[in-house]
């Protein structure tokens, strides 16, 4: 989630390389962390659905410019946008940057991702629905969302719930950071290559006129390595997120955290529920009830419904959280936001399911997508 | 001799060529190794459906939505339910094929793991309504898991848990229920005995007083009192509910039940109790069945479960009510709750196979109408849609009638236990004998797919079997609905009062009238629908009544409801029929105007119309004209059609799917390379023999997805095993 204000270079916020068969998207925004904008969300879903029709065109690699891959939705820019005018402004962003993450899913040539640096939100978005996606030492990945009074979006209830055991709970309601290693444990990435490395493997990849998914991947292969978990790492875990994080209930959650906290001193407990604590109570409820539904469906029901609960948000018919949440973290930066309701308990179940049903707005529709016809089974799922 | 060597000579290097060409993999890229087949090729409908699948859903469930999904990513995501990813949709699927050892085991293993997960949480302490729906939709989707596993937990809480908290009172609960929800007691239910099984009255354990000690004396007094098909027993359960004989001062005052312990803490059986196993079984082998033997067992007085009658420390009887026969029924009431839970699992085991079928009718193809054009797909076929279709429809109704059951056993009071009782009686056996035709239907619908253990139904109809016998046989509990509804006929009759309860209100009004000529739009009305199923079930308890009455006068009173048993059975399902129609109704009303409503009114109309085509009582007794009955299957014709478009909505809520597969066996392309391809088939018999077919035609370079293209492959000889010896390897 980075601020900032937009940039004079609109144009160039998405550069592409062509190199025969390859085609390069290099995310531009480096001062911002690469931020998506609406612009930039566009560009991309025109650039995939050119490339698919382009038979010349056998393969892509996404990146980013500078230090981040990319830090997610320019959400400072879309709350002001809300702020000037309608909330519909913001639901075209949304709309926009959630087909995209679709075809994306759903793509028939394979897309590498190069995630050397910070990847969160929306930057997930647009690489851990491709088919391989490549960590080194520098990434950082989190889904952040829920200290921001919003919800892991961008597809992100099918592809973290897909995560094993309850991890994806965990990475997901917490906004734990994980770095390369434990990206390729838990199965966000599909390869960890060494920075250094990386020209090379672009140079490799450059060089690939086929969309054999096998071929690619044994080209990145070549550069691979099986990096060490660090001993502090929340993956060796496992077993204690699953305990807690398979409950019924984010107040079942906390509560088993607690019991767990209760048997001795443990940082990594009082993180978690310290994170948990500061996150807007209705983004958890949200969050979880997403996650617990998306285990059960395809990606393209997945983003249909966070579509759905992103309009009411945007609304703030039910809880304002979001624009609170962006106020203290983004915008006066005093980092204490004002939840409404503040607690748990005080959001009934159904609070929650308003979010999850349409949007009573005659003009308002449901997500939809365009037509994939005779989606071979791997585009459905990559994860 | 010479020659024959010379053959052999060519058999072994006719091996040697085959071995190798196995061995090779084609290099050569411009061959695409045939995966894929166009004509089978189906993309997964996302979001743009005909109706919003998630609004049908909760239709469906009914209840408890989120406890559903959240036990369900419990399953998937623990590597104790044997989860398999196919096509990027994870299923979860007991494995049959694991011995009976290995299948209790793990049905053991699994219940723990669901215990240390707060799943049973509240299930025999919190007797809410909203406690009660949330364990039936917990064990609803645990059923569409592994039957076992669902009939293991149901014995445990809704069983022994459920004669604790019904049979027994406030010394039973304080001692008993706590340690049911954690399982530090394991229980069964001891009630069948070899020589009775749907006649509890007629069991033959025996227990006695002995007012010295204060204790009850429980024996099995011959080897057809011994406990049969006792579900725990056999290796896990450490106590028993037992249904016994109570004998006191030499009076016997019916059956009562009591707790006894069968087995220590350690597993190790107690004195004077002998344990046999009931063996392997064609289904639910996670269930540990087996037999008890009661040796002048010892269980202190405290033990007998005492709702109903109590026995005094120096061994007097003690009842509030009187009639030995009131009282058995007061006792028995309580125990709807499996016939109310088979019920639904039976429903949502047809929905598994018709999910299975519908998609596999929607994936393959076979024959083409003409003789270049496209082979045309299973469910295109009316034939096809009339097997399926027709078997939904009564899915979904019965479904809607399951929810209806569920709600008004959760509310049940002791003035709705009759309705109850003959409500969950209907259900469970039509039910579960619709799940088995289904199932059957669905086998078949599948063709050879249908067979593998992978497709699940053939499993299911040996894991579901049993529903059509337990908890009462099928056929004793239909005649107990017509005889409870011939009870009320009498009853009204003879006081001259209307009619109430069971949903006999419509006898009080005049006879519906049913039109001589029946168009579309008159059959597709509710009033019609309901005015026949009514008018079938008034006559037909007329003459059930009338029947009994002209028997009783000639063959004596005991014998004439026996000798009834026709119209009996023909009573009985219209009474169950005309119920699930009026529960479907009822559901159906609330709905605002959309397209959910009118897809429900049409499977209500295909309901009505399978019922009316299907039962011959509405020819045999005139309630249809036989031009009528033609008009009515017409119909089911029409409703076929109209409802095809929507069979894999139907079928794609969540809740039919998730647990089901995705594909048949379909072939698919994975990576499709730009360009114009070639194909080339391998076609083989038996395993290493085989032959190389190159397709004379070629896919060109702007083919159309859906569109069939004909590669001009047609074999015309027949395969032959390669190792004979006059097989020279030259194909024609």
């Amino acid at each position: 989630m980075a601020s900032g204000n937009s940039t004079n270079d609109r144009g160039n916020e998405v550069l592409v390389k062509e190199n025969l068969n390859v085609r390069t998207l290099i995310l531009n925004r480096p001062r911002q962390l690469n931020a998506l904008s609406f612009q930039m969300v566009s560009q991309l879903l025109e650039l995939f659905l050119a490339y698919e029709k382009d038979s010349t065109v056998s393969l892509l690699i996404m990146k980013g410019e500078g230090r981040a891959f990319c830090a997610g939705g320019d959400v400072a820019t879309l709350v002001r946008d809300v702020a000037k005018g309608h909330w519909r402004l913001g639901a075209k962003f949304f709309w926009t940057e959630f087909i995209l993450n679709y075809v994306i899913a759903t793509y028939t040539k394979p897309q590498v991702s190069i995630l050397n640096g910070i990847v969160m939100g929306g930057g997930a978005g647009v690489s851990i629905h491709g088919r391989f996606r490549v960590a080194t030492e520098n990434s950082v990945f989190a889904m952040p969302e829920t200290s921001l009074g919003l919800f892991p979006d961008v597809g992100a209830s099918y592809f973290l719930s897909r995560l094993p055991g309850f991890f994806g709970e965990y990475v997901g309601l917490t906004g734990a950071r994980l770095d390369g290693a434990e990206m390729l444990a838990c199965g966000l990435a599909t390869h960890f290559v060494p920075a250094m490395r990386l020209p090379l493997l672009e140079d490799a990849l450059s060089k690939v006129n086929t969309s054999d998914p096998a071929v690619v991947s044994a080209i990145i292969d070549e550069f691979s390595q099986e990096p060490a978990l660090k001993d502090k790492s929340a993956y060796h875990r496992l077993d204690i997120i699953d305990w807690c994080f398979s409950r019924r209930s984010v107040e079942e959650i906390l509560s088993a955290l607690e019991g767990e906290a209760a048997k001795g001193t443990d940082d990594w407990i009082s993180t978690t529920i310290q994170s948990l604590k500061k996150a807007s109570p209705t983004s958890l409820k949200n969050s979880l009830r997403l996650f617990r539904e998306g285990r059960l469906q395809g990606v393209g029901r997945c983003l249909i419904q966070e579509y759905r609960v992103c309009c009411h948000v945007l609304r703030k018919e039910i809880s304002k959280d979001f624009f609170e949440g962006c106020r203290a973290i983004l915008l006066d930066k005093d980092r204490n936001p004002k939840w409404e309701p503040s607690q748990l308990e005080l959001i009934s179940d159904n609070m929650v399911e308003r979010y999850f049903s349409k949007v009573d707005d005659e003009e308002w529709e449901d997500l939809k997508f365009p037509a994939r016809s005779n989606l071979p089974v791997h585009a459905m799922a990559k994860l | 001799m010479a020659s024959s060597s010379s053959s052999s000579l060519d058999r072994v290097s006719w091996r040697a060529l085959v071995l190798s060409r196995h061995l090779q993999q084609p290099t050569d890229s411009s061959f695409q190794s045939l995966e894929s087949s166009v004509c089978l090729q189906y993309s997964p409908p996302e979001g743009n459906l005909e109706f919003d699948v998630r609004e049908m859903r909760k239709l469906n469930d009914g209840h408890n939505f989120e406890d559903r999904d959240w036990l369900f990513g419990l399953l998937i995501q623990s590597n104790l339910f044997c989860p398999r990813n196919s096509g990027g949709k994870i299923f979860v699927s007991a494995d049959y094929n694991q011995s009976m050892e290995q299948q209790r085991e793990i049905t053991m293993k699994r219940i723990r793991f669901l215990l240390d997960r707060g799943v049973f949480k509240g299930w025999v302490t919190d007797r809410s309504p909203e406690g009660e729906l949330r364990k039936l939709a917990l064990l609803d989707v645990l059923g569409i898991f592994d039957h076992s596993l669902a009939i293991k937990i149901g014995v445990h809480f809704f069983l022994w848990g459920g004669a604790i908290q019904f049979f027994g009172t406030k010394r039973h609960h304080e001692k008993w229920l706590k340690d049911t929800e954690g399982y530090l007691v394991t229980g069964c239910f001891a009630m069948t005995e070899l020589g009775h099984g749907s006649n509890v009255r007629g069991i033959e354990t025996i227990t006695t007083y002995d007012s010295n000690t204060g204790e009850f004396v429980i024996n099995t007094p011959s080897e057809s009192a011994q406990k049969y098909w006792i579900g725990g027993a056999a290796n896990h359960a450490t106590h028993t509910i037992v249904f016994s004989q109570l004998n006191i001062n030499g009076r016997n005052q019916g059956v009562h039940a009591f707790i006894a312990q069968i087995r220590d803490l350690d597993g190790n059986i107690c004195p004077n109790i002998r344990i046999a196993d009931c063996g392997h079984k064609i289904g639910l082998n996670g269930v540990d069945n087996g037999r008890i033997w009661f040796d002048n067992v010892r269980i202190p007085r405290e033990n007998l479960l005492n709702s109903v009658a109590d026995v005094s420390p120096d061994g007097q009887y003690l009842s509030s009510i009187k009639d030995p026969d009131q009282r058995f029924a007061a006792f028995m009431a309580p125990l709807t709750s499996g016939r109310v839970t088979l019920s639904t699992s039976a429903i949502y085991t047809s929905k598994i196979g018709l999910a299975i079928a519908i998609r596999y009718s929607l994936s393959r193809r076979a024959f083409s109408v003409s003789g270049s054009g496209p082979e045309v797909l299973l469910l295109d076929y009316p034939s096809h849609q009339r097997r399926l279709i027709p078997l939904l429809a009564k899915t979904y109704a019965m479904g809607f009638a399951g929810n209806y059951l569920k709600k008004i056993y959760v509310t049940r009071t002791p003035k709705t236990s009759k309705t109850l009782h003959i409500v969950s009686s209907a259900f469970k056996s039509t039910f579960s004998w619709h799940n088995m035709r289904t199932l059957q239907e669905c086998r078949e619908a599948c063709g050879g797919q249908g067979l593998k253990t992978e497709n699940r139904v053939g499993n299911l109809k040996g894991e579901f079997d049993v529903q059509t016998t337990f908890e009462g046989d099928n056929n004793v509990l239909m005649q107990q609905v017509s005889k409870t509804l011939l009870a009320e006929y009498i009853s009204a009759q003879k006081r001259k009062r209307p009619f109430q309860g069971f949903g006999l209100e419509h006898m009080n009004d005049p006879s519906p009238v049913i039109p001589a000529q029946l168009s579309s739009s008159v059959l597709r009305s509710t009033k019609f629908q309901m005015d026949i199923f009514c008018l079938r079930e008034r006559d037909l308890l007329k003459r059930f009544a009338a029947d009994v009455s002209q028997r009783e006068a000639q063959e004596g009173k005991a014998y004439a409801f026996l000798l009834s048993y026709q119209l009996a059975e023909d009573l009985a399902r219209a009474y169950t029929e005309r119920t699930v129609l009026q529960a479907f109704f009822e559901s159906e009303t609330c709905l605002s105007e959309g397209p959910h409503k009118n897809v429900l009114g049409l499977l209500r109309s295909m309901y009505a119309m399978i019922c009316l085509e299907e039962d011959a009582s509405f020819l045999r007794y005139g309630y249809l004209s036989i031009e009528n009955a033609a008009t009515v299957r017409k119909e089911v014709m029409k409703l076929c059609s109209e409802l095809r478009p929507h069979a894999l909505s139907l079928v794609g809520t969540s809740n039919w799917s998730s647990m089901s597969r995705y594909y048949g066996a379909l072939w698919y392309t994975s990576w499709v390379p730009a360009g114009v391809l070639q194909f080339r088939l391998r076609v083989t018999v038996g395993y290493e023999d085989g032959k190389w077919v190159l397709a004379p035609k070629v896919l060109p370079a702007d083919r159309k997805a859906g569109v069939i293209y004909d590669m001009g492959v047609q074999i015309s000889d027949i395969a032959k095993e390669g190792c004979s010896h006059c097989d020279k390897g030259q194909w024609k």
